[in-house]
Protein backbone atom coordinates (compact mmCIF):
# COMPACT_ATOMS: atom_id res chain seq x y z
CA UNK A 1 0.00 0.00 0.00
CA UNK A 2 1.36 3.31 -0.55
CA UNK A 3 1.89 5.72 2.46
CA UNK A 4 1.48 9.53 2.15
CA UNK A 5 5.47 10.81 2.21
CA UNK A 6 4.10 13.58 4.64
CA UNK A 7 3.18 11.00 7.44
CA UNK A 8 6.50 9.34 6.13
CA UNK A 9 8.36 11.90 6.79
CA UNK A 10 6.80 13.15 10.05
CA UNK A 11 6.66 10.02 11.45
CA UNK A 12 10.78 9.96 10.78
CA UNK A 13 10.97 12.63 12.90
CA UNK A 14 9.11 10.92 16.08
CA UNK A 15 11.41 8.11 15.47
CA UNK A 16 14.08 10.30 16.05
CA UNK A 17 12.94 12.25 18.74
CA UNK A 18 11.50 9.77 21.06
CA UNK A 19 13.63 6.77 20.48
CA UNK A 20 16.76 7.42 19.03
CA UNK A 21 18.49 9.41 16.02
CA UNK A 22 19.01 9.23 12.87
CA UNK A 23 15.57 7.40 12.82
CA UNK A 24 15.94 7.30 9.26
CA UNK A 25 12.65 4.55 7.92
CA UNK A 26 12.78 1.89 6.13
CA UNK A 27 10.03 -0.80 4.41
CA UNK A 28 6.63 1.93 6.08
CA UNK A 29 3.54 -0.64 5.03
CA UNK A 30 0.34 0.03 6.27
CA UNK A 31 -0.76 -3.74 7.75
CA UNK A 32 -4.20 -3.62 8.79
CA UNK A 33 -7.05 -0.45 9.10
CA UNK A 34 -9.76 -0.53 10.79
CA UNK A 35 -12.65 2.08 11.92
CA UNK A 36 -10.79 2.94 15.16
CA UNK A 37 -7.35 2.25 14.24
CA UNK A 38 -4.64 1.50 12.12
CA UNK A 39 -1.23 -0.66 12.65
CA UNK A 40 2.01 0.17 10.53
CA UNK A 41 5.14 -2.02 9.94
CA UNK A 42 8.51 -0.25 9.85
CA UNK A 43 12.26 -0.71 10.09
CA UNK A 44 14.30 2.31 11.40
CA UNK A 45 17.84 3.31 12.14
CA UNK A 46 18.58 3.88 15.76
CA UNK A 47 22.12 5.15 16.33
CA UNK A 48 24.11 2.19 14.26
CA UNK A 49 21.26 -0.69 14.24
CA UNK A 50 18.21 -1.47 12.30
CA UNK A 51 15.64 -2.38 14.43
CA UNK A 52 11.75 -3.75 13.47
CA UNK A 53 8.69 -1.64 14.95
CA UNK A 54 4.96 -1.31 14.60
CA UNK A 55 2.86 1.91 15.28
CA UNK A 56 -0.50 1.62 16.35
CA UNK A 57 -2.22 5.03 15.41
CA UNK A 58 -5.42 5.36 16.91
CA UNK A 59 -7.89 6.85 14.68
CA UNK A 60 -9.67 10.15 16.25
CA UNK A 61 -12.70 10.66 14.75
CA UNK A 62 -13.41 11.96 11.74
CA UNK A 63 -16.98 11.22 11.25
CA UNK A 64 -19.44 14.70 11.14
CA UNK A 65 -22.18 12.01 12.96
CA UNK A 66 -21.83 11.44 16.32
CA UNK A 67 -21.75 7.67 17.87
CA UNK A 68 -25.07 7.09 19.20
CA UNK A 69 -23.25 4.48 21.41
CA UNK A 70 -20.24 6.13 21.70
CA UNK A 71 -18.30 5.35 25.28
CA UNK A 72 -20.78 2.46 25.82
CA UNK A 73 -17.54 -0.19 26.03
CA UNK A 74 -14.14 0.75 27.02
CA UNK A 75 -12.03 2.19 24.46
CA UNK A 76 -8.19 3.08 25.61
CA UNK A 77 -6.16 6.12 25.10
CA UNK A 78 -2.88 5.22 22.95
CA UNK A 79 -1.04 6.70 26.23
CA UNK A 80 -3.57 4.65 28.76
CA UNK A 81 -2.89 1.73 26.14
CA UNK A 82 0.67 2.22 26.45
CA UNK A 83 0.57 2.25 30.39
CA UNK A 84 -1.47 -0.91 30.17
CA UNK A 85 0.88 -2.91 28.28
CA UNK A 86 4.18 -1.66 30.34
CA UNK A 87 2.11 -2.81 33.57
CA UNK A 88 1.76 -6.55 32.36
CA UNK A 89 5.32 -6.44 30.86
CA UNK A 90 6.75 -5.84 34.11
CA UNK A 91 4.19 -8.47 35.57
CA UNK A 92 6.15 -10.61 33.24
CA UNK A 93 3.61 -10.77 30.69
CA UNK A 94 4.82 -10.94 27.23
CA UNK A 95 3.02 -7.35 26.16
CA UNK A 96 4.91 -5.48 22.96
CA UNK A 97 8.04 -3.65 24.15
CA UNK A 98 6.57 0.10 24.23
CA UNK A 99 9.29 2.46 22.70
CA UNK A 100 7.48 5.63 22.23
CA UNK A 101 4.01 7.58 22.56
CA UNK A 102 3.36 10.11 20.61
CA UNK A 103 2.50 13.43 21.54
CA UNK A 104 0.79 16.43 19.97
CA UNK A 105 4.08 17.77 18.45
CA UNK A 106 4.81 14.72 16.14
CA UNK A 107 1.83 15.76 14.18
CA UNK A 108 0.45 12.27 13.17
CA UNK A 109 -2.49 11.77 15.75
CA UNK A 110 -2.34 9.72 19.38
CA UNK A 111 -0.49 6.36 18.54
CA UNK A 112 2.35 4.08 20.18
CA UNK A 113 5.55 2.94 18.69
CA UNK A 114 6.50 -0.99 20.28
CA UNK A 115 8.91 -3.54 18.97
CA UNK A 116 8.24 -5.84 16.27
CA UNK A 117 7.81 -9.78 17.25
CA UNK A 118 8.29 -12.27 14.22
CA UNK A 119 5.47 -14.83 14.31
CA UNK A 120 1.96 -15.47 13.39
CA UNK A 121 -1.10 -14.16 14.39
CA UNK A 122 -3.63 -16.11 11.95
CA UNK A 123 -5.66 -18.33 13.68
CA UNK A 124 -6.64 -21.23 11.35
CA UNK A 125 -2.65 -20.82 10.29
CA UNK A 126 -1.45 -21.53 14.00
CA UNK A 127 -4.19 -24.49 13.91
CA UNK A 128 -3.31 -26.42 11.18
CA UNK A 129 0.16 -25.76 10.20
CA UNK A 130 1.85 -28.26 10.83
CA UNK A 131 4.95 -25.46 11.60
CA UNK A 132 3.16 -24.18 14.85
CA UNK A 133 2.55 -28.15 15.81
CA UNK A 134 5.08 -27.24 18.65
CA UNK A 135 3.66 -24.39 19.67
CA UNK A 136 0.25 -26.08 19.39
CA UNK A 137 0.88 -28.54 22.24
CA UNK A 138 2.59 -25.73 25.02
CA UNK A 139 -0.25 -22.90 23.58
CA UNK A 140 -2.69 -23.63 26.27
CA UNK A 141 0.25 -24.29 29.47
CA UNK A 142 1.62 -20.54 28.28
CA UNK A 143 -2.20 -19.01 27.98
CA UNK A 144 -3.03 -20.06 31.24
CA UNK A 145 0.06 -18.91 32.88
CA UNK A 146 0.41 -15.66 30.88
CA UNK A 147 -3.32 -14.86 32.01
CA UNK A 148 -2.15 -15.91 35.45
CA UNK A 149 0.13 -13.13 35.44
CA UNK A 150 -2.39 -10.59 33.25
CA UNK A 151 -4.74 -11.07 36.75
CA UNK A 152 -1.84 -10.12 39.01
CA UNK A 153 -1.08 -6.42 37.68
CA UNK A 154 -1.39 -4.15 40.28
CA UNK A 155 -4.52 -1.99 38.80
CA UNK A 156 -4.11 0.74 41.64
CA UNK A 157 -1.56 3.09 39.25
CA UNK A 158 -4.35 2.49 36.46
CA UNK A 159 -7.21 4.00 37.93
CA UNK A 160 -8.62 5.09 34.06
CA UNK A 161 -9.47 1.49 33.61
CA UNK A 162 -12.99 0.95 33.65
CA UNK A 163 -14.38 -1.32 36.39
CA UNK A 164 -17.03 -3.47 34.39
CA UNK A 165 -18.71 -6.37 36.16
CA UNK A 166 -21.27 -8.77 34.11
CA UNK A 167 -23.67 -6.78 35.16
CA UNK A 168 -22.54 -3.66 33.73
CA UNK A 169 -21.64 -5.18 30.56
CA UNK A 170 -24.93 -6.56 30.37
CA UNK A 171 -26.37 -3.06 30.33
CA UNK A 172 -24.12 -2.02 27.64
CA UNK A 173 -25.21 -5.08 25.39
CA UNK A 174 -28.62 -4.20 26.33
CA UNK A 175 -28.69 -0.97 24.95
CA UNK A 176 -27.39 -1.84 22.18
CA UNK A 177 -29.90 -3.99 21.17
CA UNK A 178 -32.71 -1.90 21.98
CA UNK A 179 -30.72 1.01 19.92
CA UNK A 180 -30.77 -1.23 16.65
CA UNK A 181 -34.91 -1.83 17.93
CA UNK A 182 -33.78 -5.64 17.44
CA UNK A 183 -36.54 -8.27 18.93
CA UNK A 184 -35.20 -12.18 18.65
CA UNK A 185 -36.41 -14.46 21.20
CA UNK A 186 -33.00 -16.25 21.26
CA UNK A 187 -31.30 -13.54 22.25
CA UNK A 188 -33.68 -12.22 24.75
CA UNK A 189 -33.66 -15.89 26.16
CA UNK A 190 -29.69 -15.25 26.48
CA UNK A 191 -30.10 -11.62 27.98
CA UNK A 192 -32.09 -13.23 31.15
CA UNK A 193 -30.02 -16.52 31.36
CA UNK A 194 -26.99 -14.45 31.75
CA UNK A 195 -28.69 -11.89 34.39
CA UNK A 196 -30.00 -14.91 36.53
CA UNK A 197 -26.73 -16.74 36.37
CA UNK A 198 -24.47 -14.14 37.85
CA UNK A 199 -21.51 -15.43 40.03
CA UNK A 200 -22.54 -14.14 43.23
CA UNK A 201 -18.70 -13.07 43.75
CA UNK A 202 -15.66 -13.10 42.13
CA UNK A 203 -12.14 -11.56 42.08
CA UNK A 204 -11.47 -8.04 41.05
CA UNK A 205 -8.33 -7.63 38.81
CA UNK A 206 -7.05 -6.70 35.65
CA UNK A 207 -9.02 -8.16 32.16
CA UNK A 208 -7.48 -8.27 29.07
CA UNK A 209 -11.02 -8.62 27.66
CA UNK A 210 -10.00 -9.66 24.03
CA UNK A 211 -7.40 -12.56 24.76
CA UNK A 212 -7.60 -14.91 21.76
CA UNK A 213 -5.91 -16.40 18.94
CA UNK A 214 -6.12 -13.29 16.43
CA UNK A 215 -4.67 -11.34 19.06
CA UNK A 216 -1.66 -13.53 20.15
CA UNK A 217 1.64 -13.60 18.09
CA UNK A 218 2.60 -17.31 18.21
CA UNK A 219 5.96 -18.48 16.76
CA UNK A 220 7.27 -21.93 16.55
CA UNK A 221 8.30 -22.16 20.17
CA UNK A 222 4.70 -21.49 21.32
CA UNK A 223 3.44 -17.68 22.47
CA UNK A 224 5.42 -14.83 21.65
CA UNK A 225 3.70 -11.77 22.43
CA UNK A 226 -0.03 -10.68 23.90
CA UNK A 227 -1.37 -8.01 21.53
CA UNK A 228 -4.71 -5.57 21.71
CA UNK A 229 -5.06 -4.11 24.93
CA UNK A 230 -7.64 -1.50 24.39
CA UNK A 231 -10.38 -2.72 25.29
CA UNK A 232 -8.42 -4.12 29.29
CA UNK A 233 -10.46 -3.05 31.90
CA UNK A 234 -10.82 -4.60 35.59
CA UNK A 235 -13.14 -7.08 36.73
CA UNK A 236 -13.82 -10.59 37.07
CA UNK A 237 -10.48 -12.66 35.25
CA UNK A 238 -12.98 -15.65 34.67
CA UNK A 239 -14.20 -13.77 31.69
CA UNK A 240 -10.72 -14.07 30.18
CA UNK A 241 -10.78 -17.57 30.74
CA UNK A 242 -14.33 -17.98 29.16
CA UNK A 243 -13.76 -15.94 26.24
CA UNK A 244 -10.49 -17.62 24.78
CA UNK A 245 -13.23 -21.05 24.61
CA UNK A 246 -16.01 -19.62 22.55
CA UNK A 247 -16.36 -21.76 19.58
CA UNK A 248 -16.07 -18.45 17.47
CA UNK A 249 -12.61 -17.82 18.44
CA UNK A 250 -11.74 -21.88 18.14
CA UNK A 251 -11.53 -21.24 13.81
CA UNK A 252 -13.01 -24.48 13.75
CA UNK A 253 -10.30 -26.56 15.60
CA UNK A 254 -10.95 -29.45 17.53
CA UNK A 255 -10.54 -28.42 20.87
CA UNK A 256 -12.61 -26.24 23.37
CA UNK A 257 -9.58 -23.98 24.38
CA UNK A 258 -8.85 -21.72 21.51
CA UNK A 259 -9.29 -24.48 19.24
CA UNK A 260 -5.67 -26.15 20.68
CA UNK A 261 -6.17 -27.05 24.40
CA UNK A 262 -8.12 -28.53 27.37
CA UNK A 263 -10.81 -26.78 29.75
CA UNK A 264 -8.71 -29.34 32.26
CA UNK A 265 -5.65 -28.38 31.57
CA UNK A 266 -5.79 -24.35 30.92
CA UNK A 267 -7.90 -24.19 34.15
CA UNK A 268 -5.11 -26.96 36.62
CA UNK A 269 -2.71 -24.66 35.06
CA UNK A 270 -3.80 -21.71 36.07
CA UNK A 271 -5.08 -22.71 39.51
CA UNK A 272 -1.02 -23.44 39.65
CA UNK A 273 0.38 -20.09 38.62
CA UNK A 274 -2.32 -17.76 40.40
CA UNK A 275 -2.48 -19.23 43.50
CA UNK A 276 -6.02 -18.95 43.45
CA UNK A 277 -8.53 -22.00 42.70
CA UNK A 278 -10.69 -21.81 38.91
CA UNK A 279 -14.58 -22.78 39.57
CA UNK A 280 -15.47 -24.44 36.04
CA UNK A 281 -18.87 -22.99 36.04
CA UNK A 282 -17.42 -19.59 36.60
CA UNK A 283 -15.31 -20.00 33.68
CA UNK A 284 -19.09 -21.78 31.80
CA UNK A 285 -21.05 -18.75 33.04
CA UNK A 286 -18.18 -16.27 31.25
CA UNK A 287 -18.38 -18.47 27.82
CA UNK A 288 -21.74 -17.91 27.64
CA UNK A 289 -21.60 -14.02 28.15
CA UNK A 290 -18.83 -14.23 25.53
CA UNK A 291 -21.31 -15.67 23.06
CA UNK A 292 -23.76 -13.03 24.05
CA UNK A 293 -21.37 -10.26 23.40
CA UNK A 294 -19.96 -11.72 19.90
CA UNK A 295 -23.80 -12.01 19.18
CA UNK A 296 -24.41 -8.63 19.70
CA UNK A 297 -21.17 -7.67 18.58
CA UNK A 298 -21.75 -8.92 14.93
CA UNK A 299 -25.39 -6.96 15.45
CA UNK A 300 -23.32 -3.64 16.15
CA UNK A 301 -20.79 -4.56 12.99
CA UNK A 302 -23.81 -5.03 10.51
CA UNK A 303 -26.45 -2.17 11.68
CA UNK A 304 -23.64 0.48 12.32
CA UNK A 305 -24.02 1.66 9.23
CA UNK A 306 -27.65 2.80 9.88
CA UNK A 307 -26.23 5.23 12.44
CA UNK A 308 -24.41 7.07 9.43
CA UNK A 309 -20.81 7.23 11.36
CA UNK A 310 -19.60 5.31 9.21
CA UNK A 311 -20.33 3.68 5.46
CA UNK A 312 -21.58 0.69 4.57
CA UNK A 313 -19.07 -2.01 3.96
CA UNK A 314 -19.72 -5.66 2.80
CA UNK A 315 -17.43 -7.24 5.48
CA UNK A 316 -19.39 -5.48 8.38
CA UNK A 317 -22.71 -6.81 7.07
CA UNK A 318 -21.32 -10.27 6.12
CA UNK A 319 -20.32 -10.06 9.98
CA UNK A 320 -23.89 -9.11 10.86
CA UNK A 321 -24.94 -12.06 9.45
CA UNK A 322 -23.04 -14.14 12.07
CA UNK A 323 -25.38 -13.15 14.87
CA UNK A 324 -26.80 -16.33 15.27
CA UNK A 325 -23.84 -18.47 15.50
CA UNK A 326 -23.10 -17.88 18.89
CA UNK A 327 -26.84 -17.76 19.74
CA UNK A 328 -26.51 -21.45 18.63
CA UNK A 329 -23.77 -22.02 20.81
CA UNK A 330 -24.91 -20.41 23.35
CA UNK A 331 -27.88 -22.99 23.68
CA UNK A 332 -25.69 -25.61 23.27
CA UNK A 333 -23.74 -24.40 25.82
CA UNK A 334 -26.69 -24.18 28.51
CA UNK A 335 -28.15 -27.96 27.70
CA UNK A 336 -24.88 -29.43 27.87
CA UNK A 337 -24.20 -30.26 24.21
CA UNK A 338 -21.21 -28.35 23.90
CA UNK B 1 -43.90 -11.82 -7.69
CA UNK B 2 -42.15 -10.73 -10.20
CA UNK B 3 -42.28 -12.98 -13.50
CA UNK B 4 -39.30 -11.70 -15.55
CA UNK B 5 -36.76 -14.22 -16.69
CA UNK B 6 -34.22 -14.87 -15.60
CA UNK B 7 -35.04 -15.11 -12.58
CA UNK B 8 -33.09 -13.65 -9.35
CA UNK B 9 -31.39 -16.90 -8.62
CA UNK B 10 -29.95 -16.74 -12.14
CA UNK B 11 -28.88 -13.38 -11.66
CA UNK B 12 -26.90 -14.22 -8.39
CA UNK B 13 -25.79 -17.40 -9.70
CA UNK B 14 -24.32 -15.41 -13.00
CA UNK B 15 -22.69 -12.61 -11.05
CA UNK B 16 -20.91 -14.87 -8.54
CA UNK B 17 -19.74 -17.29 -11.02
CA UNK B 18 -18.42 -14.14 -13.30
CA UNK B 19 -16.53 -12.77 -9.28
CA UNK B 20 -15.25 -16.61 -8.16
CA UNK B 21 -14.28 -17.82 -12.02
CA UNK B 22 -12.71 -14.58 -13.30
CA UNK B 23 -12.37 -11.72 -11.10
CA UNK B 24 -11.11 -13.17 -8.08
CA UNK B 25 -7.93 -15.23 -10.02
CA UNK B 26 -6.93 -11.45 -10.84
CA UNK B 27 -6.70 -10.22 -7.46
CA UNK B 28 -5.23 -10.35 -4.22
CA UNK B 29 -5.01 -8.69 -0.75
CA UNK B 30 -7.28 -6.49 0.34
CA UNK B 31 -9.80 -6.81 -2.83
CA UNK B 32 -9.62 -10.29 -2.90
CA UNK B 33 -10.65 -10.91 0.39
CA UNK B 34 -13.43 -8.17 0.22
CA UNK B 35 -14.07 -10.09 -3.23
CA UNK B 36 -14.55 -13.12 -1.26
CA UNK B 37 -16.65 -11.73 1.42
CA UNK B 38 -18.59 -10.99 -1.88
CA UNK B 39 -19.16 -14.08 -3.34
CA UNK B 40 -19.94 -15.27 0.20
CA UNK B 41 -22.69 -12.94 0.48
CA UNK B 42 -24.14 -13.26 -2.70
CA UNK B 43 -24.25 -17.51 -1.98
CA UNK B 44 -26.10 -16.40 1.52
CA UNK B 45 -28.87 -14.34 -0.46
CA UNK B 46 -29.48 -17.36 -2.91
CA UNK B 47 -30.25 -19.60 0.44
CA UNK B 48 -32.56 -16.74 1.87
CA UNK B 49 -34.29 -16.63 -1.65
CA UNK B 50 -34.57 -20.05 -1.43
CA UNK B 51 -35.73 -20.67 2.15
CA UNK B 52 -37.21 -17.78 3.22
CA UNK B 53 -40.95 -18.34 2.70
CA UNK B 54 -40.95 -21.77 3.81
CA UNK B 55 -38.84 -20.67 7.33
CA UNK B 56 -41.21 -17.56 7.76
CA UNK B 57 -44.94 -20.50 7.34
CA UNK B 58 -43.29 -22.40 9.72
CA UNK B 59 -41.86 -19.72 12.12
CA UNK B 60 -45.68 -18.66 11.97
CA UNK B 61 -47.09 -22.25 13.09
CA UNK B 62 -44.56 -22.67 15.83
CA UNK B 63 -45.44 -18.99 17.13
CA UNK B 64 -49.30 -19.25 17.00
CA UNK B 65 -48.91 -22.56 19.27
CA UNK B 66 -46.59 -20.82 21.68
CA UNK B 67 -48.62 -17.53 21.96
CA UNK B 68 -51.89 -19.07 21.57
CA UNK B 69 -53.33 -16.79 18.80
CA UNK B 70 -52.12 -16.06 15.13
CA UNK B 71 -50.51 -13.05 13.43
CA UNK B 72 -48.10 -12.06 10.33
CA UNK B 73 -44.61 -13.95 11.42
CA UNK B 74 -43.04 -10.16 12.66
CA UNK B 75 -45.82 -9.52 15.44
CA UNK B 76 -46.13 -12.95 17.10
CA UNK B 77 -42.01 -13.33 16.83
CA UNK B 78 -41.36 -9.72 18.77
CA UNK B 79 -44.66 -9.99 20.77
CA UNK B 80 -42.59 -13.59 22.19
CA UNK B 81 -39.10 -11.83 22.53
CA UNK B 82 -40.85 -8.93 24.77
CA UNK B 83 -42.72 -12.18 26.49
CA UNK B 84 -39.29 -13.32 27.24
CA UNK B 85 -37.88 -10.33 28.09
CA UNK B 86 -40.85 -9.15 30.84
CA UNK B 87 -40.31 -12.67 32.15
CA UNK B 88 -43.55 -14.28 31.68
CA UNK B 89 -42.15 -17.53 29.58
CA UNK B 90 -40.03 -19.93 31.66
CA UNK B 91 -36.64 -19.86 30.34
CA UNK B 92 -36.39 -23.93 30.48
CA UNK B 93 -40.01 -24.05 28.65
CA UNK B 94 -40.03 -27.16 26.45
CA UNK B 95 -41.46 -25.67 23.55
CA UNK B 96 -39.53 -22.31 23.50
CA UNK B 97 -36.17 -24.06 23.33
CA UNK B 98 -37.99 -25.83 20.67
CA UNK B 99 -38.77 -23.20 18.96
CA UNK B 100 -35.71 -21.11 19.40
CA UNK B 101 -33.74 -23.59 18.90
CA UNK B 102 -35.82 -24.33 15.24
CA UNK B 103 -35.53 -20.57 14.30
CA UNK B 104 -31.65 -20.38 14.71
CA UNK B 105 -31.02 -23.91 13.16
CA UNK B 106 -33.67 -22.23 10.02
CA UNK B 107 -31.46 -18.50 10.08
CA UNK B 108 -28.74 -20.73 10.45
CA UNK B 109 -29.07 -22.88 6.89
CA UNK B 110 -29.72 -19.30 4.97
CA UNK B 111 -26.17 -17.50 6.72
CA UNK B 112 -23.85 -20.67 7.56
CA UNK B 113 -25.11 -23.69 6.74
CA UNK B 114 -21.94 -25.18 8.41
CA UNK B 115 -21.97 -23.92 11.72
CA UNK B 116 -24.62 -26.12 13.67
CA UNK B 117 -22.89 -29.45 12.21
CA UNK B 118 -19.36 -28.17 13.71
CA UNK B 119 -17.60 -28.10 11.01
CA UNK B 120 -16.44 -24.40 10.50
Amino acid sequence: MTTDPAFAERLQVAVARHVGAPGTLHDLARLTGGATKTTWAFDADIADRRETFILQATDVGTSPVADPLAGLTPHLTAEEDARVMIAAAACGVPAPNVRAVLDARDGIGPGVITERIAGETLGPKILRDPRFAPARAVLTGQCARVLAAIHRVDVRPLGFLRRLDAAAQLAAYRRVVDHYGYRLPALELAFRWIAEQIPRSSRHTLVHGDFRLGNLIVGDDGLRCVLDWEIAQTGDPMQDLGWICCRTWRFGGPLPVGGFGAREQLFATYEAAAGQTVDPRDVRFWEAFGNLKWAVMCLRKGLRWRDGTEPISIEQVAIGRRTEEPLWDFLDLIEGRD
Amino acid sequence: MPRSKPDADALLDAASKYLEQELLPTLTGYHRFRTRVTINVLATLRRELALADGHAAAERARLAALLGHDGTPEALNDELANRIRAGDVALDDAALRDHVRRSLAEALAINNPKWPRGNT
